[in-house]
C-alpha cells in the first residue's frame, strides 16, 4: 500500500495521466512533427520571425474553430453553424471597428454576438432536447443570412494597425493561441469544465452524481460561439476587411480537425491537444504539398491519404494487440 | 480614424507625398509592382480558387497553352499551380507560399473580392507581377486587373430580352449565388433597363449556383406557380440551359431567353430554335493574364485595368460557334477565338 499524501500523489499522477491521454493521438503527433520538419526543410524561411508569423496566422483561425467544434463534440454535441458564425464575426468586426464603436466596441460586439449565438443554440439544444445537428443546421442558415444582411457583399474595413498587430510580421497570433490554450486548461479546472467530459460521456450517470450536466453543455455552446466569432474577427483582421461567406469552409474543416485529433462523435472522448494537432496538420498539408510541387489533382488524393493514414494508424496497432 | 485636425492634416500631407511619389515612378513606364530586378525565364504562379468546374479547367488549359508558347520563347520556365478548393482562406495561404518560394508572377482568380488584399500587397512589395482576372480584388496593389464588365453583361442581356418580348411582359430573372460579386454586378447592370420599362414585370428571381440541375429545379417550381411567362432573363449559361430544360420537361413553349456560351445551352438554342442572345467570360482571360504578366516583367507598361469587350453570340453567328463545338468539352464553354495579335491590341487600348 502506498502511504504518500494525497497532494503528492495527485502531483505524481498528473504526468502519467496526461501521457495516457496522448495514446490515441500519438501517431498524429508524429505525423504532424514529420510535416513540420518537412516544411522547415523545404522552406527554411519558416524559422525567420516573419515566416513563423505568417505560418501561424494561416493556422490560427482553423485552430480556433477546431477548438470550438471539439468542445461541443466532447459534450456529445456538434455544430454545423461554425462557418456561418465565423462569417458573422468577420462582417461585424469589419463594419464596426472602423466606425464610431472603435476597435474595443467592435471586439465587444463580436464577443457578445458569439456568446449570444452560442448560448441561444445551447439552450435550444439542451433545454428543448432537440438534436444538435438539426438545430445548428437551421442555425447556419439564420446566421449566414444575418452575415449577408450585415454586409451584403465583401467590404468594410479593419483599422490597419489592428491588422498589422494581429496579422503582421510578429507572432502575435501564436501568442494568442498559447493564451487561449492556457485559458482552456484553467477552464477545465473549474466546476463547469470538470463536468464537460462527464456530461459528454455519460450524461445520465453524471446527472445522478450531481454534475450540472445542462449548464456544462450550454456553457460549451457559449464558448464555442465565442471562439467562432473570435476566429471571424481574426480572419477580418488578417484580410483587412469583411466577407459574408468567408467562413463557409470552416464548418467541415473544424469537424475534420476534431475527428483527425481523435475526438469521438459520441462525446467524452478525445483531447483538445488532439484537435489542435488535427487543425495544424490540415494547415501544414496545404503548404507542404505546395513546396513539394504537387499538382492540384495529386493534392486531393494526397490529402485524403494523409487523413486516412493519421486516423487509421492507431487502429492498426489496436488490431495487432 | 482621425483623432485630431493635426493628425488629419499630417496624414493628408503624407498621402499627397505618397501619391506624388507614385506619379513619379509611373513616369518610368514600369507597370505597378514591377521593380525590374527579375530576369527571364520567369516562374509563373497560378493561384486558382477552385479547379473542378469545367470553366476553370478550360481556363487552365489556355494558361498552360500560353505557358508552352512562352517557354519556346525562353520567357517562362515553370508554371506552379495551386487549387484553394473554393476556400478563400486557403487561397491566401497558397499565395503566401508562392511569395515564400519567390515566384516571379502570380496570376489569380480571387476567392473573395476583399480577403486577398493584404497578402497581395506583400507580393507587390516584393516586385512580383500580379495579374488578377475574372473575380477581382478591391485593391490597387496589383500589376493589372483583367475582366469583362459584369454590369454591362446585365445591361446588354436586359436590353435584348426587353426588346425580344416587345417592351412588355412577365419575366423570370435567374441569378448566380447571392453575395458573389459577379452575380450581384450582372444583376445590378440589368436594373437601369428594367426600371426604364415599367411594363416588364418581374415575376420572380432565383439565386442558384451556376449549375444546370439546381437552376432547372428552381425554374420548374416557378413554372408551376406562374402559368404565364413571356421571357427569361438568365445571367449565366448553365442557368439558361436549366431553364430551357425545365420548360421542355413541363411541355411549355420556349420563350426568349438570354444566356452564356455554355456548349449545352448553345446546342439547346439550335435544337429548340430559340430566339436568344449570349455573351461570355472568355476562358482565354487566363492566357491573356499570363501573357500580360510576362509583358510587365519584361518592363512593358501595362494598363492597371484591361477591360475585355464582351463577345456577343446571337442568331446571326451561333452557327459559327457550334461549328467549333467538337473542340470543346460537352459541359464546357465555346469561347471566341484568340491569338497574340488580339492580346497586343487589348494591351494597347487605353
Amino acid at each position: 500500500m502506498s502511504t504518500v499524501s494525497p497532494a503528492k500523489s495527485a502531483g505524481a499522477l498528473y504526468w502519467p495521466v496526461q501521457m495516457r491521454r496522448n495514446i490515441g493521438v500519438r501517431s498524429l503527433f508524429i505525423v504532424v512533427l514529420a510535416f513540420l520538419v518537412a516544411y522547415g526543410v523545404l522552406f527554411p524561411g519558416l524559422f525567420s520571425a516573419s515566416g513563423f508569423a505568417k505560418f501561424t496566422q494561416s493556422w490560427f483561425p482553423l485552430a480556433l474553430v477546431a477548438m470550438a467544434q471539439a468542445i461541443l463534440m466532447l459534450t456529445g454535441g456538434i455544430s454545423l453553424a461554425i462557418g456561418a458564425t465565423v462569417s458573422l464575426g468577420a462582417v461585424i468586426a469589419a463594419t464596426t471597428m472602423a466606425g464610431p464603436l472603435g476597435v474595443a466596441g467592435g471586439a465587444a460586439a463580436v464577443a457578445l454576438t458569439g456568446l449570444g449565438i452560442g448560448t441561444a443554440t445551447g439552450f435550444i439544444v439542451v433545454r428543448l432536447r432537440l438534436p444538435a445537428i438539426v438545430v445548428t443546421l437551421a442555425g447556419s442558415f439564420i446566421i449566414g443570412g444575418a452575415a449577408l444582411l450585415v454586409l451584403p457583399r465583401p467590404g468594410g474595413a479593419i483599422p490597419a494597425w489592428l491588422s498589422d498587430l494581429l496579422a503582421g510580421n510578429t507572432p502575435a497570433a501564436f501568442v494568442l493561441l498559447v493564451a487561449i490554450v492556457l485559458l482552456w486548461k484553467l477552464y477545465l479546472a473549474t466546476p463547469l469544465g470538470l463536468s464537460l467530459y462527464a456530461a459528454g460521456e455519460n450524461p445520465v450517470g453524471a446527472y445522478r452524481s450531481g454534475v450540472p450536466v445542462d449548464a456544462a453543455r450550454v456553457a460549451a455552446y457559449a464558448i464555442s460561439g465565442l471562439l467562432s466569432t473570435g476566429a471571424g474577427l481574426f480572419v477580418a483582421a488578417q484580410t483587412g476587411s469583411g466577407d459574408p461567406v468567408i467562413g463557409t469552409a470552416f464548418t467541415l474543416n473544424s469537424i475534420a480537425a476534431a475527428v483527425l485529433g481523435g475526438i469521438g462523435f459520441l462525446g467524452g472522448q478525445g483531447t483538445m491537444r488532439g484537435a489542435l494537432a488535427g487543425s495544424l496538420l490540415l494547415s501544414l498539408m496545404i503548404s507542404v504539398m505546395f513546396f513539394l510541387g504537387f499538382t492540384p489533382v495529386a493534392q486531393y488524393v494526397a490529402q485524403g491519404l494523409i487523413i486516412i493514414g493519421a486516423v487509421a494508424i492507431p487502429q492498426f496497432r489496436k488490431v495487432q494487440q | 480614424m482621425m483623432k485630431s485636425p493635426f493628425f488629419a492634416s499630417a496624414s493628408a500631407l503624407c498621402l499627397g507625398l505618397v501619391l506624388s511619389l507614385g506619379a513619379g515612378s509611373q513616369a518610368n513606364a514600369a507597370a505597378n509592382c514591377i521593380k525590374g530586378d527579375r530576369k527571364a525565364p520567369y516562374t509563373i504562379g497560378w493561384a486558382n480558387i477552385y479547379s473542378v468546374p469545367t470553366w476553370m479547367k478550360q481556363t487552365q488549359g489556355t494558361i498552360e497553352a500560353e505557358v508552352e508558347t512562352l517557354k519556346k520563347q525562353g520567357l517562362v520556365d515553370k508554371l506552379v499551380v495551386t487549387d484553394a478548393q473554393g476556400d478563400a482562406n486557403v487561397q491566401i495561404q497558397q499565395i503566401q507560399s508562392m511569395i515564400d518560394s519567390n515566384v516571379d508572377a502570380i496570376i489569380l482568380i480571387a476567392g473573395s473580392s476583399t480577403a486577398p488584399a493584404r497578402v497581395l500587397a506583400d507580393a507587390c512589395a516584393k516586385g512580383i507581377a500580379i495579374i488578377n482576372f475574372d473575380s477581382l480584388v478591391d485593391t490597387d496593389k496589383v500589376t493589372a486587373k483583367v475582366n469583362t464588365d459584369s454590369s454591362q453583361w446585365g445591361d446588354q442581356a436586359a436590353k435584348f430580352l426587353i426588346d425580344a418580348i416587345g417592351g412588355k411582359g412577365k419575366i423570370l430573372i435567374l441569378n448566380g449565388p447571392a453575395g458573389v460579386s459577379v452575380s450581384d454586378d450582372r444583376r445590378k447592370g440589368a436594373d437601369a433597363e428594367l426600371k426604364a420599362h415599367p411594363d416588364v414585370k418581374v415575376l420572380a428571381e432565383t439565386n442558384t449556383p451556376y449549375n444546370v440541375a439546381p437552376a432547372q429545379e428552381a425554374v420548374t417550381s416557378l413554372l408551376f406557380a406562374n402559368p404565364e411567362i413571356d421571357g427569361i432573363l438568365s445571367l449565366g449559361g448553365a442557368l439558361s440551359a436549366g431553364a430551357v430544360l425545365a420548360l421542355d420537361k413541363q411541355g411549355r413553349e420556349q420563350v426568349p431567353i438570354t444566356g452564356e456560351n455554355a456548349r449545352q445551352f448553345l446546342e439547346l438554342w439550335k435544337e429548340k430554335g430559340l430566339k436568344s442572345w449570349a455573351t461570355m467570360q472568355p476562358n482565354w482571360l487566363g492566357a491573356f493574364a499570363t501573357y500580360t504578366a510576362v509583358q510587365a516583367l519584361e518592363g512593358k507598361d501595362v494598363p492597371a485595368f484591361v477591360k475585355i469587350p464582351l463577345p456577343v453570340i446571337d442568331n446571326s453567328n451561333i452557327d459559327a460557334y457550334l461549328a467549333r463545338a467538337k473542340d470543346f468539352p460537352a459541359d464546357g464553354y465555346i469561347y471566341s477565338p484568340y491569338d497574340e495579335e488580339l492580346f497586343k491590341k487589348l494591351l494597347a487600348q487605353k
